[in-house]
């Protein structure tokens, strides 16, 4: 039994290894944590309230006073970058959980339940994923009005047919493994089955996948509140900030410029971040190095 | 194959009944006079009583949706508020706007992306490898309507290389194509990095498969094995990817009109949105979806029509 | 084997190769050497790990990319393939040295039509493309194909498996090599087509005067096919020489007692296997001594520390210590009938069970699969939208006692052990348990039961929940049924103990377990619940031969002390003969002959049984059939099911009555069935 630990452990540590060598994985890691500790602790790290208005300072470029300039307002734009990640955070994290937990069931479902409900959710993956996100978000605004709930709702469902669709195929190709059939001839329940056996050969992949859907999540938000029919001004979103920027975008450049970096760093860690854990634990699907 | 057809098309009909209802019951769930949504706050008492007789609004809810499906059928997608005019006439208008810069987005994509993954998996980890990689995460990392903010800024207002705003003087050919360098050119980046990365991937999972050892064992050409055996088996799931792209890539162009102030399906969805316009709206995202579902239509026929295994087992 | 030095086309010296992985550096190769004779066939065999398929991969300069060749020169005519150039090699591939892939599902490319792929193949030639179709066309004829006029513009998916592999041989043979490599040719294909492709690569040879190499687990078809043969073990050359020396003169102990294990030249029945213990080295460890010496029975303490003596003879080599040298024992080898290896011959239960009553009935079942949607077969016209996987079955099964369901790919026997097991849904007739019908019943109501009929199924390894360790694996069925009060880890160490599985590998999983330690966890968790009877699906698949006899024998055990009856399902008629009182053969889903294995296999009644018993090659180079062909073509598909007898088409001995009937089931003895109009005893008793 101690040798199996080793073996195990050796395992492990190998993986952290190639892990921590890959500067791909780091760099996303680094990035990673940056954003979470920034969103998580933007009222104590940022120089100023990100409302607060100082007109005389207004429409200022870059300075060490402000580092990322102001708007038109007088406002702190590093400060509404910081606390602009907080709504990020707050979409990411909801809508990703969210999605993943309805995708991997309706999934899982799909894949192991009868013909017809698989076709069904089919179409219903399908019939949503036809509606391209910004269109179904434009015609719900039309309807509701802008609010961050319709944008969260908007997130929801257009990514929930992506993992819907990666645990259908995965379970579907589980179904018809002997071991599921071994399973079976034992007695297992059909819930014993999707939840012990099925899951959680399903979740991996899915995890991945959810962390290369955070970037996109984050840049719906954002881009539906360029738009404006996200959150709403005077709130800070990176997507307002741009809104903002882009209407003084020959006076004040620096705004958009500001604006968008923290969207870059944010997709580039979560994008590197996946590659390098699928490249770890699902080599099939990796880079092929 | 026939049968394959009908199957196919009936399915692509279903999908769009489907958001047609999606649409309808989205208008119905919604608490309000749907003669008020639909006809904006500023509607007469006498014309919202009309709307409500023409549109059959007092009667059950099953027979309003097989209305609205029929007149959907028939072309009939309603009036614009203000002016009158059915709504599939300004859509006409419009369409050739969108149609002309998704095509060219997706086109330079399609056209620089593919032979880069090539390419790149023909000799992993060469200088080409390098670059590509760093260029495809680079790129896909910008989100698309972030691309041509800054295409706007750089290009339009600082160097005042193209045109910022607009779709160009009607009729002048060469006006035209410079405002539509930059939109294109913003949609489309993104895709060349995300078309080379999976081209990449998928080539390099066939060459690892025992029919390409096998053709290497009986001596091909190098060039042969890689563009007549694996890229001819990699392209397929790429095809697919494209089909599937698109729907990406229609929310792209609805940005790229907007900050580009392009004349286009999207940016007439984004006005009647905030002019409360519905018929305007529920017309243009009836058009884009109807457009993607048709292309995801068309992928799909392409790969039954250029794999044998999916032909035969039709 | 100076002399021959002129005869020699290819001459592998010294090949030493690692493959570098993340585990560390797997010493692949060892110092292979051995010279392939001009116009002969030369057979590597060798277990799985022996490294004989790399062998022949590094002829071609085709590894994996982690390969790395570290010492040695393969040479063919003046050019040495290790350090030709990339342009060289290409020159000779497929010119020169040709391949046949073990696979022949994945090795084609399935976009590309024969006359394509084929032509491709010729581009080196300035034949115009009329004349490359031709080329094909005529290579395809020359291998079986028929109608290949037409045949040559399907796709690889369009053929059968064995059609497929005979465009393999035909692809590999277009161009006339003076080497052909084939790497495991017929591992993928049913007993009746290997002895087709055994025929067909031998005819070959004669024909365009090719040398073989053919690479095999299988000693029936290195013994048929082969001149010289080169035994590999754990990446070694352990021993060469020609056939009939190999097989009746083997010196080296590990030859001896690979041969030894096959249940094929095991001539007494008896329930128990011989076993070669242990398992292969750790090849990334550092090695010292005889590479078999942790295996061997002969081992002196010597043999791990000191290598071996290469010693020569006629036409070989042998390396081992007992040969020469200090260490020599005079006395080795012994003469043939002196066992070499492990074998208990304990006891083994005389089954007098033919009088009790039938634990399992099977009454007229019927089972179908659908083969297009509703929709599709009424705009079709389609009246029978399905076809029969199991047709008309009907077996008893008594306690104790052990039924083999014999059949090829595609012949119903798994679908009919799920649907015993209620997994699959019967569309007729009847399933009994102890009486009771079984068949069709909800999940809810057949829980019970589950206790009393376990499945074992067909793949070790991927039959094990990949993310579950053995020890919940094996406790899993206890917990399904309730395991109030028990101890669950006091009952996982008694079942690990029960199938002889070290306790240490409780915390292990599947991915971690070698083949025959899975096969002990599906073992354990089959008899976790006490069941009466045990449907097992291939039990010997994917094991090799010096291990098969461990499961084998545990199996036998398990059904002594408790009573248990085996329903065995495999393709593997040696081992079969071995371990079941009775034997079921199934073709396209009917059974066509039942009947106690001894009598089955002395005396069989119906053609397709002979065809069977015959179809396997003999590991004797002296009991070479001369004409193996004794049947034609392939299984039908389910889809065109014979009108008469399923066997119609193939049968040597088939007439026009044949061919309008399907014929009834016959009882010639008590215990002995047959499905044939003419069956091969009828006629032996009449012309006596």
């Amino acid at each position: 039994m101690p040798e199996d630990r080793e073996s195990a452990g050796r395992e492990r540590r190998e993986k952290l290894k190639r892990f921590l060598t890959d500067w791909q994985a780091v760099t996303g890691l680094v990035l990673v944590v940056l954003f979470f500790a920034s969103a998580i602790f933007a009222p104590w790290i940022a120089p100023y309230d990100p409302n607060a208005m100082d007109i005389p300072a207004r429409m200022s470029g870059p300075t060490w006073v402000h580092i990322a300039g102001t708007d038109q307002l007088g406002r702190d734009t590093f400060s509404r970058i910081l606390h602009g990640g907080r709504v990020a955070l707050y979409i990411a994290a909801i809508g990703v959980s969210a999605s993943l937990a309805i995708g991997l069931v309706l999934g899982m479902i799909a894949g192991y339940g009868p013909r017809w409900l698989d076709n069904l959710l089919l179409l219903a993956f399908d019939a949503v994923r036809s509606l391209p996100a910004v269109i179904l978000a434009l015609a719900t605004v039309a309807l509701t009005g802008p609010s961050l709930t319709v944008v969260l709702a908007i997130v929801i469902l257009t990514t929930i047919p992506s993992y819907g669709r990666v645990a259908r195929t995965a379970t579907l190709a589980l179904r018809h493994t002997e071991f599921i059939l071994a399973e079976r001839s034992l007695g297992a329940s059909t819930s014993r089955i999707l939840f012990q056996h099925v899951m959680p050969n399903v979740i991996g992949p899915l995890l991945i996948l959810a962390a290369m859907e955070v970037p996109v999540v984050v840049s719906i938000e954002a881009g539906l509140s360029f738009l404006g029919i996200g959150v709403l001004p005077p709130q800070a979103s990176w997507g307002t900030i741009l809104n903002e920027g882009y209407l003084v975008i020959r006076d004040a450049p620096w705004m958009v410029i500001a604006g968008g970096i923290p969207l870059i760093l944010t997709t580039l860690g979560f994008t590197f971040l996946g590659e390098a854990l699928r490249d770890i634990f699902d080599p099939r699907m990796g880079r092929g190095r | 194959m026939t049968i394959y057809l009908f199957k196919r098309f009936g399915l692509a009909a279903v999908v769009v009944m489907a958001v047609l209802l999606l649409l309808f019951s989205m208008l119905h769930m919604i608490p309000g006079n749907p003669a008020i949504l639909a006809l904006g706050t500023r509607a007469t008492p006498e014309a919202i009583a009309e709307y409500s007789a023409r549109m059959h609004l007092d009667e059950p809810v099953l027979k309003q949706f097989v209305y609205f499906l029929g007149s959907a059928v028939q072309g009939d997608l309603g009036e614009d508020v203000f002016s009158n005019r059915p709504v599939t006439a300004i859509i006409a208008e419009r369409m050739g706007f969108s149609l002309a810069l998704i095509c060219t987005g997706m086109g330079w994509a399609v056209l620089l992306g593919v032979p880069l993954g090539c390419l790149a998996a023909v000799r992993p980890g060469s200088w080409l490898d390098r670059i590509t990689g760093v260029f495809s995460v680079g790129t896909i990392a910008v989100p698309s309507f972030l691309v041509s903010i800054w295409a706007l800024l750089l290009f339009s207002i600082q160097l005042r290389w193209l045109p910022a705003i607009g779709a160009g003087e009607p009729g002048n050919f060469a006006d035209q194509l410079s405002h539509l360098v930059l939109p294109a050119f913003a949609i489309g980046l993104g895709w060349v990095g995300y078309l080379a990365r999976m081209v990449r991937a998928s080539m390099l999972e066939v060459m690892g498969e025992p029919y390409i050892r096998s053709a290497r064992a009986f001596g091909l050409k190098p060039r042969r094995i890689v563009l007549g055996y694996a890229l001819r088996v990699a392209i397929l799931p790429t095809i697919t990817l494209i089909g599937m792209g698109f729907g990406g890539l229609i929310s792209s162009a609805v940005f790229a009109e907007i900050i580009f102030a392009r004349p286009g399906i999207g940016k007439m969805i984004f006005d009647a949105v905030s002019d409360r316009n519905f018929p305007i709206v529920q017309g243009g995202v009836l058009v884009a979806t109807g457009f993607y579902i048709l292309v995801v239509l068309i992928s799909d026929l392409l790969i039954a029509w250029l794999d044998p295994r999916v032909r035969s087992s039709l | 084997m100076k002399d021959l030095a002129n005869n020699t086309l290819l001459n592998i010296e010294g090949l030493t190769l690692d493959f570098l992985t993340n585990r560390g550096r797997v010493k692949a190769l060892r110092d292979i050497a051995f010279p392939v004779r001009k116009g002969r066939i030369l057979g590597i065999v060798g277990e799985s790990g022996s490294g004989k398929s790399t062998v022949l991969w590094s002829i071609l300069g085709l590894l994996a990319g982690n390969a790395q060749v570290t010492a040695g020169r393969v040479d063919y005519g003046d050019k040495n393939l290790l350090t030709l150039n990339a342009e060289g090699l290409r020159a000779l591939r497929g010119e020169e040295i040709s391949v046949v892939f073990q696979d022949p599902m994945t090795s084609q490319i399935p976009v590309l039509p024969y006359a394509q792929q084929m032509s491709d193949i010729l581009y080196r030639r300035s034949m115009s493309e009329a004349d490359k179709r031709k080329a094909a066309v005529d290579m395809l004829r020359r291998v079986g194909i028929p109608d290949p006029e037409s045949r040559v513009d399907a796709y690889p998916h369009e053929f059968s498996g064995g059609m497929r592999q005979r465009a393999g041989i035909a692809m590999s043979m277009l161009t006339g090599p003076n080497l052909l490599l084939a790497d495991e040719p017929t591992t993928a294909l049913d007993v009746t087509m290997e002895a087709q492709m055994i025929d067909l690569m031998r005819g070959l040879r004669d024909d365009f005067e090719t040398t073989i190499v053919v690479v095999s687990h299988n000693l029936g078809l290195i013994a048929e096919m082969c001149d010289d043969v080169v035994v590999m073990y754990a990446g070694e050359v352990v021993e060469t020489g020609e056939v009939h020396d190999i097989f009746h003169n083997a010196r080296h102990p590990y030859t001896r007692a690979l041969l030894e294990c096959d249940p094929a030249r095991i001539t007494d029945v008896s329930r128990k296997l011989p076993v070669i213990p242990g398992d292969i080295p750790d090849l990334t460890a550092s090695l010292s001594g005889c590479i078999f010496a942790s295996r061997c029975q002969k081992a002196l303490p010597a043999c791990s520390t000191t290598a071996p003596p290469l010693v020569e003879r006629g036409t070989g080599i042998a390396r081992c210590h007992l040969l020469e040298g200090p260490l020599a024992d005079p006395s080795w080898p012994p003469p043939a009938e002196v066992s070499t290896v492990m074998r208990d011959t304990g006891k083994t239960l005389e089954a007098s069970v033919k009088d009790a009553k039938p634990l399992l009935e099977v009454r007229d079942l019927n089972v179908q699969f659908r083969t297009m949607g509703a929709m599709k077969s009424r705009l079709r016209g389609v009246e029978r939208p399905f076809v029969d996987a199991v047709l008309d079955v009907s077996l008893d099964i008594r306690p104790s006692e052990t039924l083999a369901l014999v059949g090829e790919s595609g012949s119903g026997k798994t679908t009919l052990g799920r649907t015993i097991l209620n997994l699959q849904d019967a569309a007729g007739g009847s399933v009994r348990f102890e009486g009771n019908d079984i068949r069709n019943m909800s999940e809810r109501r057949f829980k019970p039961l589950r206790r009393d009929l376990a499945m074992m199924f067909q793949d070790p390894v991927g039959s094990l929940s990949p993310r579950k360790s053995v020890r919940a694996l094996i406790t899993e069925p206890l917990l399904i049924h309730g395991a109030e009060g028990r101890n669950l880890d006091f009952e996982a160490e008694r079942l690990a103990d029960m199938v002889r599985l070290p306790r240490g590998f409780l915390s292990r999983y599947p991915h971690e377990l070698s083949g025959g330690q899975a096969r002990r966890v599906g073992v354990a968790r089959a008899l976790a619940l006490n069941p009466r009877l045990i449907v097992a699906d291939e039990p010997t698949a994917g094991l090799d031969v010096s291990v098969q006899g461990e499961i084998l024998n545990l199996m036998a055990d398990l059904q002594e002390e408790h009573g248990l009856s085996y329903l065995i399902i495999t393709h593997n008629l040696p081992v079969v003969r071995h371990i079941a009182d009775r034997i079921a053969i199934m073709y396209l889903g009917r059974i066509v002959e039942e009947g106690p294995a001894a009598e089955v296999f002395a005396r069989p009644a119906h053609p397709y049984t002979r065809a069977l018993v015959e179809g396997v090659p003999q590991p004797d180079p002296d009991r070479r059939r001369q004409n193996t062909g004794t049947i034609k073509g392939e299984v039908p598909s389910l889809l065109r099911r014979p009108k008469g007898c399923d066997f119609a088409t193939r049968c040597p001995l088939a007439r026009d009555a044949c061919r309008e009937a399907k014929p009834e089931h016959r009882q010639i003895a008590p215990d002995h069935r047959h499905a044939c109009l003419f069956p091969l005893r009828y006629a032996d008793q009449q012309i006596t």
